[in-house]
């Protein structure tokens, strides 16, 4: 049991990374990653969405829709938990840290319509996890991202400083980048 | 599927669609911090026309 947590755990993190192997998630990584501390504030803000949707969602599908005969409602009352806890995110960010809801800018609303958010809720689900799997999957998918989105950011600042050339300057090195990184996390296949 | 099915799908999506509105409303009132009342200032614009947050759509 513990060796397939630890498993899972690994996989969701490394192996099937949400940015890297599902691209899952690509708005906030190539829109919040030009600066480290904007990327660490949104891998923080969406680790604590996904955690608390995933938890939400699993209680609502299992104690409220399934009882009540209401699975079919399961996409639409997701996507409502999700805007829901964003907002609770979004007003809780303005009180406690204005820095870092200047530098999240645009962004932090839009982890509304970060597709990692739903997949994790929907994952949970179709894929039948026990509360022991779904909290490891629901944690370790947001690690995965955050750690992705740090990496990428370090990089990224680097980057400014390198001499690109001039029609590579931006977005297409950023993305020359994120199919480097993609190829080197797929090596990570073999440790499993 | 009968009625007592549906007006239950109802009244679930009715509370769920409350509680946002109620966060929804809370977060409105919350007030920005000094220098964030007008993000949308600091995106210059990028290729895609369609976001609601380009440019283009404000002037």
């Amino acid at each position: 049991m513990f060796a397939e947590l630890a498993t899972l755990l690994i996989t969701s993190v490394l192996l099937n990374n949400a940015v890297l192997n599902q691209f899952l998630g690509l708005c906030p990584f190539m829109g919040v990653s030009r600066k480290k501390s904007s990327a660490l504030g949104m891998g923080i803000a969406v680790c604590f969405v996904i955690i608390a949707a995933g938890l939400v969602t699993y209680a609502l599908y299992y104690f409220v829709l399934v009882p009540l005969h209401l699975e079919y409602m399961e996409l639409v009352s997701f996507i409502l938990v999700v805007a829901s806890l964003v907002q609770l995110t979004e007003m809780f960010i303005k009180k406690t840290s204005p820095s870092l809801y200047k530098s999240l800018g645009v962004y932090l609303p839009l982890i509304t319509t970060n597709c990692v958010v739903l997949n994790v809720c929907l994952i949970n689900i179709s894929n039948n996890y026990d509360i022991a799997h779904m909290l490891v999957y629901t944690i370790g998918t947001p690690l995965g991202f955050a750690l992705v989105l740090y990496i990428f950011s370090t990089i990224r600042e680097r980057l400014d400083a390198a001499n690109v050339p001039t029609s590579f300057i931006g977005n297409p090195v950023a993305l020359i980048v994120a199919g480097l990184m993609a190829m080197a996390f797929s090596g990570l296949a073999g440790i499993i | 599927m009968d009625i007592g099915n549906i007006l239950m799908a109802v009244l679930v999506f009715g509370v769920m669609v409350c509680v946002y509105i109620f966060l929804y409303l809370m977060n409105k009132k919350t007030p920005k911090p000094e220098g964030c009342e007008d993000l949308r200032a600091d995106c210059s614009g990028c290729k895609d026309f369609a976001c609601a947050n380009h440019p283009s759509h404000h002037e």
